[in-house]
């Protein structure tokens, strides 16, 4: 949390995790550059180029896939949730790699004093009427440009800006680069090697993806489907011990946004499911030092009253519970943002 | 996320996933075959 701007706020975290990052980029594209040319040794210095192209595309491709792997995961299970910490950095650091791997490519056109050909490639108009034939690299830009989107509006400033509603949709952009970097190397690489290296690359990468995803998905919409509801319109969480010490159970009314009912002791209060930073399923989280602790990056509230603590100014939903028959129920109308509505189960 | 983000998720996740499913699909059974030589090959990296 922060109560005023910085550009980058660093922490031992995020430097960890960036620097193993990019210890495994650079791993990865130096064994590239090493194991392939044993293999298959470039003929010329435009064999070397493309040796490089190749590096930096498969290396973008595979952070892709990692990326997109990583939410499904965390939603799988809780011991993936540091990936997600500094998911952006390595978004930022994916639109990098990927724009080497142009760089390269402009590279060995340049190389041949070739250029405008790359410019008739791309606007040789009949060939978008064709799929085999069709100029792969227009789809390898557009997803560069999707990317570069990403990467320019990934700062906290935007964040901010446009909303976590907003910034949220906007990010989902990543499926729609994933797809056409797909198409890109069908169309354009798998064309013309015949190793069963790049095949196998492609579907073990989109088929990891979309497992993922669809598991899922099977679990969350299981609380989606929503909870039993009572005469009274209250939801019915279940008994004060069947909420996790310093957890919470999510619910939802069929149709409702997702309710986040904490138990800290003795205490228990609803908020929100969405956390104000970035829309994280605050409920995944824990209470840490009397805190709701978002999962995602760490943004603190109080059960009490969904307020962040001084001098952070956050605040979140709360909704009224009660308990009624040795059960906790849960009223699924909002109350303002910061309303104190935690009770005592004590009795 | 919200559950109008979950919603859009859902939808779009699956109309990807299958148009990119048969793009490839189409792209690997049309390969030139290995025996023929990439007309392509010598322009483009």
């Amino acid at each position: 949390m922060s109560v005023g701007f910085r550009a980058v706020q660093w922490n031992r975290d995020k430097l960890v995790y960036d620097g193993l990052l990019l210890a495994a980029v650079a791993l990865y594209i130096t064994v590239f550059l090493v194991v392939v040319p044993r293999l298959e040794p470039p003929k010329d210095v435009l064999g070397e180029i493309d040796l490089r192209i190749r590096a930096f595309g498969s290396a973008t491709f595979l952070m892709l896939t990692a990326i997109l792997a990583v939410g499904p995961l965390t939603r799988l299970n809780r011991r993936y949730l540091p990936l997600l910490y500094n998911r952006r950095h390595f978004g930022v650091l994916i639109f990098f790699v990927a724009i080497t791997h142009v760089w390269f490519m402009i590279d060995w056109y340049l190389m041949q004093d070739a250029l405008p050909s790359l410019g008739t490639e791309l606007t040789t108009w009949p060939d978008y009427g064709k799929f085999i034939g069709f100029p792969f690299k227009v789809l390898g830009l557009a997803a560069l440009l999707v990317l570069f989107v990403m990467a320019a509006t990934s700062h906290d400033f935007w964040l901010s800006f446009l909303t976590p509603a907003v910034w949220k949709a906007l990010h989902m952009g990543l499926y729609v680069a994933y797809g056409l970097v797909v198409m890109h190397v069908s169309l354009g690489a798998m064309q013309f090697n015949r190793t069963p290296f790049l095949p196998l690359m492609l579907v073990g990468g989109f088929a990891t993806v979309s497992v993922l995803h669809v598991l899922a998905a099977r679990r969350e919409r299981v609380i989606d489907q929503g909870t039993t509801v009572g005469t009274d319109g209250w939801l019915l969480v279940g008994t004060p011990q069947s909420i996790p010490d310093q957890g919470a159970r999510i619910v939802a009314a069929p149709g409702g946004e997702r309710i986040a009912v904490f138990r800290d002791g003795t205490r228990i209060g609803a908020l929100t499911n969405l956390c104000a930073h970035q829309n994280g399923p605050i409920g995944e989280g824990r209470i840490i030092d009397g805190c709701v602790t978002c999962p995602w990056h760490g943004f603190q509230y109080r059960l009490e009253d969904g307020r962040a603590p001084a001098p952070f100014t956050e605040k979140l939903g709360t909704y009224r519970v009660r308990l009624r028959a040795g059960a906790v129920e849960v009223d699924p109308r909002p109350l303002p943002p910061g309303t104190p509505a935690a009770i005592d189960c004590k009795a | 996320m919200k559950r109008s983000h979950r919603a859009v998720h859902r939808a779009l996740w699956p109309v990807l996933a299958v148009a990119v499913a048969l793009g490839f699909a189409l792209a690997l059974d049309l390969r030139v075959p290995p025996d023929d030589p990439p007309a392509t090959e010598a322009k483009t990296p």
